[in-house]
């Protein structure tokens, strides 16, 4: 009787939703290997990948292929387990965080209002957090089982530093929570369908927000965990095979959901700025498509934006990019959310 | 030798704002932003070939003259210049019926050249006496062996100028062909 | 020597107090060529840096000795291979002392136009492989760039791109390309309008410059002891222009700045580089428009033979003073050569300046050491 209650229709749907979602994200990972490659040419006066298909579109199921046909090696010195268990956890902590995103409005089908949001639930952001720490394994487990030193160091800078810049994030979002009074995703976009973006609140408080994305996702400036000149590609040195294309894909999967979380939190997600959309007549799922697309464009830029900057300029120094971290950005993030709780108890008398 | 020339660069402290790195680094993403649709620097190589200058020493040719016959007289003067050590040659007396083939009494039955070894450094096409040896504006192909770089006589040879007319003028290029040698 | 095992065996213990040791190269991003760094680290600073060379050890100077005097210029190519024209310079030179030959004054305005284009084309590459080294792709492409336009003039008047050969003793070997004076025009305007893009991308940029300033610190005391040359002594504010110092050709005619910088530091180092660009573009302009007529090349014997005695002669290269030594026996063939290269020396230096200094640091200094592996083995 008990499983007979259950919806399972709702079940049904949410399984879907995953599935897109997740297909998704791989798709969108896949092309944004793609986007690097073409970006970083014309940013070099060079043409990009051109030769597998037009423009060489097909040139990221190449290299898919390529990485599922080459030779795997696991080290005789290895911790076999763990060298499996890094990459692994570093696809899946990738592809959790999507599970909160809301992606746009209700779609209305088959007579149910289907939300296009994984799961809703009211620590939505804890839940961000929680997964996005866990990311560090993938990291730290893959590098200490490949039993190489500069593995070794790769993993430890990593790890302390997306510890470090974890602390800066979460401060810098702590404003924004305290202006929605809510940790529910939806909620925090209904605020600003209705109040306006967070990012004109909080300008400070999306920089310190994007810096730290960006040492999320052991992006340049921030890739102390890879950077090839120092420590020869870092944790993934001794990988190969399709589970360095696990460590590879996890890099712009993080990339783009963390581009999906800033256009959640500070940009409005699927929120057409100075439009009101309702008012257009149309019915609910032409709606929710337009949002899924004015979603995914704000994405785009984010990633285009990550890329840009990765071709860009230097990498700091370990030290540097600690001394950043805690002497810079955690002061930055605390004053600003001062700064907000003053000026929201003042508003309020 | 220390002098008192030495000029101070300048090693203040990072203000308040620069220790944002903020500024800077938008300074610099507009440069690379403005690189972004700008004419590309890329040759497209199997399909665009740029060209090389008339004096690029590339890959060595051996010469005909006008009716076809092989220049060289296997004398080893260019075998003695090179630097490198790189070409081999066996020389022979030309037969009686074989002067259609070879212009001089004698001949390179054996001519070697390592491209591994070569440095294109030309010293081969100064040394030689009979313009028989000259460096074109092309350079080795690749291979998959150490042995095909050893290029032997056939390989060499420039093609036949009665024969296969077009081919030579191809290979020739822009090289001037001397009456005398 | 050491044989392989050992090497590996003796940087795979533990040194003392638990240090680790990690082998950086031979095959390593970093090292720019095959230079094998035993590091001992402690934590991320550095302990110790002990390079292990001879991976590219090709005996050029035994090899010289078996090759007449036209022929082992053409092998020093291959030593400093991106100062291959300034390489075979100094090798002439010093045939040319032994023969007592006037050069003709268009060869030598020929020789010092490709030096200083040489000398452009070296910096630009060490400053986009800087770049790199800190982690910037960009500046890596706009270098080769601008540094392909070098090549094409080269190649238009030598014949070779990147081992020239146009040098030969009395001379050189071609006359100069009917379009090498515009061309050249053509690469000083654009090298003049790229320059801010330079300094904007890479010399401005504050996380480049706080990787760079009091890093690596070489005391021009220490600069001297260590024999340092070229840019990384000058870094130090040590004067060792060989062209200022003992000018050869027709340099003590020119006018040019030796750039010297007090700070002994990274960045010190780079904004010598930086400037001798700028020097050598100044030269250039003097020279271009005033390239005498006249012959290219002095008339010199078949077969050369050096009197019975010693040699010395130096030049500036890209990276510092080139000394070639050669002892004749009145033969064809020198008896014994000896190269005194720039690398070397400087590479020596590594090892006092990294001590302390985090891990990220060592690319950082290696890359304004500028280091090329081959000149160091040779």
């Amino acid at each position: 009787m008990y499983l007979l209650a259950l919806d399972w229709w709702l079940i049904l749907e949410k399984c879907l939703l995953v599935a897109v979602v997740v297909a998704l994200s791989f798709f969108i990972a896949m092309y944004t290997t793609y986007a690097e490659r073409k970006v970083a040419a014309w940013l070099q006066d060079r043409r990009g990948p051109n030769r597998a298909g037009p423009f060489g579109i097909f040139q990221p199921l190449a290299d898919g292929g390529k990485l599922f046909f080459k030779e795997e090696i696991i080290p005789l010195a290895s911790s076999r387990f763990l060298f499996i268990l890094g990459p692994s956890m570093a696809m899946l902590t990738a592809l959790l965080t999507s599970a909160v995103i809301p992606w746009s409005t209700p779609m209305h089908l088959f007579g149910r209002n289907i939300s296009m949001q994984i799961a809703d639930i009211n620590i939505g952001i804890l839940y961000v957090f929680g997964v996005v720490s866990l990311g560090v394994y993938g990291i730290l487990v893959g590098g200490w089982a490949s039993n190489n030193k500069f593995s070794l160091l790769a993993a430890i800078r990593g790890a302390s530093q997306m510890i470090s810049y974890e602390l800066a994030m979460g401060l810098a979002l702590i404003a924004v929570l305290m202006m929605t009074g809510s940790l529910q995703m939806s909620v925090i976009v209904q605020n600003q369908v209705q109040h306006g973006w967070h990012i004109i609140y909080q300008p400070l408080g999306f920089v310190i927000f994007f810096v730290c994305a960006l040492a999320e996702c052991n992006r340049t400036p921030f890739d102390m965990a890879e950077c090839e000149n120092e420590l020869n590609f870092g944790y993934h040195q001794e990988y190969s095979s399709m589970k360095l294309g696990f460590y590879l894909f996890a890099e712009y999967i993080n990339m783009f959901i963390s581009s999906a979380v800033m256009v959640t939190l500070f940009f409005g997600a699927y929120d057409i700025p100075f439009v009101n959309e309702a008012s257009w007549g149309l019915n609910a799922n032409w709606l929710a498509i337009i949002g899924f697309i004015v979603f995914l464009a704000k994405t785009f830029f984010f990633l285009f934006v990550f890329i840009w900057i990765r071709w860009t300029i230097p990498r700091f120094r370990y030290d540097q990019l600690m001394n950043l971290g805690w002497k810079k950005l955690i002061p930055l993030a605390l004053a600003n959310m001062i700064v907000t709780a003053v000026v929201m108890l003042l508003l309020k008398k | 030798m220390l002098t008192q020339r030495a000029k101070q660069v300048d090693r203040r402290p990072m203000t308040g704002l620069e220790s944002i790195y903020l500024w800077n680094i938008l300074k610099g993403m507009m440069i690379t932003l403005s690189h972004l649709f700008k004419k590309k620097a890329t040759i497209q190589y199997p399909e665009q070939k740029r060209t090389f200058s008339k004096v690029f020493r590339g890959l060595q040719v051996l010469n005909r003259d006008a009716e076809g016959r092989e220049n060289c007289t296997a004398c080893g003067l260019c075998a003695v210049a090179c630097p490198a050590e790189a070409i081999t040659m066996e020389a022979a007396e030309r037969l009686s019926g074989e002067e259609h083939l070879y212009r001089e009494e004698k001949y390179a039955v054996k001519y070697e050249i390592n491209m591994l070894r070569c440095i294109f450094c030309g010293f081969c096409e100064d040394a030689c006496p009979k313009d028989a040896i000259y460096l074109s504006q092309t350079f080795a192909p690749a291979n998959y062996g150490r042995k095909g770089f050893i290029y032997k006589k056939e390989d060499l040879l420039i093609p036949h100028p009665i024969e296969q007319p077009e081919a030579y003028k191809k290979a020739l290029g822009e090289k001037v062909v001397k009456a005398d040698g | 020597m050491y044989r392989q095992t050992e090497i590996i065996k003796d940087a795979s213990q533990p040194g003392i107090e638990g240090d680790m040791v990690i082998n950086v190269g031979p095959q390593h991003p970093a090292t720019h060529g095959v230079l094998h760094l035993v590091i001992t680290l402690n934590g991320e600073t550095i302990k110790k840096v002990e390079p292990h060379l001879g991976y590219i050890h090709r005996s050029i100077e035994k090899m010289c000795e078996s090759l007449s005097y036209r022929q082992f210029i053409y092998v020093t190519s291959r030593m400093d291979y991106l100062s291959a024209h300034i390489n075979n310079h100094a090798c002439a030179l010093c045939v040319e002392k032994g023969l007592q030959v006037e050069i003709p004054p268009r060869a030598q305005v020929i020789r010092i136009l490709m030096d200083e284009l040489t000398r452009i084309a070296s910096h630009e590459l060490w400053w986009g492989a800087m770049a790199m080294d800190l982690g910037a792709f960009t500046p890596f492409f706009h270098a080769f760039r601008e540094r392909e336009t070098i090549n094409d003039i080269m190649e238009d008047t030598c014949g070779a791109r990147l081992t020239m050969n146009y040098i030969v003793p009395g001379g050189v070997m071609a006359d100069l390309h009917p379009d090498f004076q515009k061309k050249t025009k053509e690469f000083i305007q654009l090298y003049k309008r790229k320059i801010h893009e330079y300094d904007e991308l890479v010399t401005g940029n504050i996380i480049f410059q706080n990787r760079m300033k009091g890093i690596g610190y070489l005391s021009p005391e220490d600069a001297v002891s260590y024999g340092c040359t070229g840019p990384t002594a000058r870094g130090s504010g040590v004067s060792s222009d060989i062209r200022k110092l003992y000018p050869y050709e027709i340099y003590d005619k020119l006018e040019f700045d030796e750039v010297l910088e007090s700070a002994g530091d990274s960045f010190a180092r780079y904004m010598i580089r930086i400037g001798e660009m700028q020097q050598s573009i100044r030269i250039i302009e003097q020279l271009i428009d005033n390239i005498p007529e006249g012959d290219f090349q002095a008339k010199t014997k078949a077969v050369l033979k050096l009197p019975k005695g010693e040699y010395y002669s130096r030049v500036e290269t890209a990276r510092g003073e080139l000394g070639v030594y050669i002892v004749s026996e009145n033969g064809t063939t020198p008896y014994r050569i000896k190269f005194r290269s720039p690398g070397f020396s400087n590479l020596s230096v590594l090892d006092h300046i990294a001590r302390g200094s985090k891990l990220g640091d060592l690319v950082a200094m290696m890359g304004t050491l500028d280091l090329v592996i081959p000149d160091i083995d040779r």
